[in-house]
């Protein structure tokens, strides 16, 4: 065909369209995250010492480290939705937010003795707190990778990994208020670990499914 | 003489509302550069193949189009969708790995043809109003998306001299193209 029929062709039948909208990405995701919080705090509900837990300043990192996560990774991704976006400062930021995770997991490392260290990191909840952290991610990573495929991302991998993060620190943000384990060796590891495999899945999938 | 961001994000905004006609003048106007882009880093491939990519790119643009927000500039926007759709199509097609760096597509796109003088229905007319020489220049790079360097070879001129024939054949195109108007 030759171009000029093709641009004939394509201006024939070119409607009008509604801008993407990262508003509606996030109600998505909010909203498909909710059957599972309903689940996870009317079975195991929130815990009762919580208000005490969170006065303990280490222990708050708990929600606001995986909820920065979530707000830095899914505003990058929602940026990269459009194809000049860029990930930005979310970038380091994130970088920054390793590196604090880090620092925590060696001062327990240098604090514990070693017969302390394998009890802290195990809890007593670690596989139900991997399982279930992945459960709650799973509904808000489809509903947001659904919008995403609207966009035109030209990062498909590393906006689908994003996604995945923003899904998994939403996840473990809201798992915390039911979570009784307060060590961040416990906390950085299984919610570190969820929301980095969280990030992985979504890396895979966004490879092959943000593609256009 | 080139496109102003301003003109492209008119279009494209009354396009995405629905106007059709502005949609064409929109694709029209950016065909010229995707065009020279694609030629330029896909030397290897036939011009039927370089003309695909070319079409892949103008559909590409069509499918995304709603991904382009209306406040904001329309050249990024576009160099990064155009940008994404060579580098895939030329992987695809083969011819190795694709250096693409994206100041190839605003050097293009600053270069392209403004639409204002030289709207399709009276390009003709008015380059019947010029020397055949000139004509010829501005046919070749503005309405065929020649390189300068291959009309240049062409008609026995350096690289240097076609663009400043270029030059000033479309300030005297556009000068007749205001006289016809007032």
């Amino acid at each position: 065909m030759k171009t000029e029929d093709l641009i004939t062709r394509l201006a024939a039948e070119a409607p009008a369209t509604a801008p993407i909208s990262g508003g509606r990405v996030v109600m998505a995701g909010l909203l498909a995250g909710l059957p599972a919080l309903a689940l996870l705090l009317g079975l195991l509900g929130v815990r009762p010492d919580f208000m005490a837990a969170m006065a303990v300043p280490v222990t708050t990192l708990k929600m606001v480290l995986p909820a920065a996560i979530a707000l830095l990774a899914g505003g990058a991704a929602l940026r990269l939705m459009r194809p000049e976006g860029r990930v930005g400062l979310a970038g380091p930021a994130l970088a920054g937010l390793a590196l604090v995770a880090l620092a925590l997991v060696v001062w327990r490392l240098v604090a514990l003795s070693a017969p302390q260290i394998p009890v802290a990191l195990m809890g007593r909840t670690a596989p139900q707190c991997l399982f279930l952290l992945l459960g709650l991610a799973t509904g808000p990573f489809l509903a947001v990778f659904w919008g995403l495929r609207a966009g035109a991302s030209t990062r498909p991998a590393l906006t689908g990994g994003l996604a995945g993060l923003a899904a998994g620190g939403a996840a473990a943000t809201l798992y915390a208020l039911h979570c009784p384990e307060d060590d961040p060796l416990f906390f950085v590891f299984w919610y570190g670990g969820a929301i980095l495999l969280s990030g992985l899945a979504g890396m895979v999938a966004g490879a092959r499914g943000l593609r256009w | 003489m080139s496109v102003t961001d301003e003109t492209l994000a008119g279009l494209l905004r009354a396009a995405n509302a629905g106007d059709g006609r502005a949609y064409a003048r929109f694709l029209t106007a950016v065909t010229p550069a995707l065009r020279s882009v694609v030629r330029a880093r896909g030397r290897g491939l036939g011009a039927e193949a370089q003309e695909d990519v070319v079409q892949e790119v103008l559909l590409a643009i069509h499918l995304k189009r709603h991904t382009w927000q209306s406040d904001s500039p329309v050249k990024p926007w576009l160099y990064a969708v155009a940008r994404y759709k060579v580098v895939d199509a030329f992987r695809r097609l083969g011819s190795g790995r694709v250096h693409l760096p994206i100041e190839d597509f605003a050097e293009a796109l600053e270069g392209a043809p403004a639409p204002e003088p030289l709207a399709a229905h009276d390009a003709a007319r008015l380059l019947g109003q010029i020397d055949a020489r000139s004509a010829e220049i501005v046919r070749a790079v503005h309405l065929e998306g020649e390189e300068t360097a291959q009309v240049g070879a062409r008609l026995a001129m350096t690289e240097g001299a076609v663009r400043v024939a270029l030059h000033r054949a479309m300030k005297r195109l556009a000068a007749l193209g205001r006289g016809n108007e007032g």
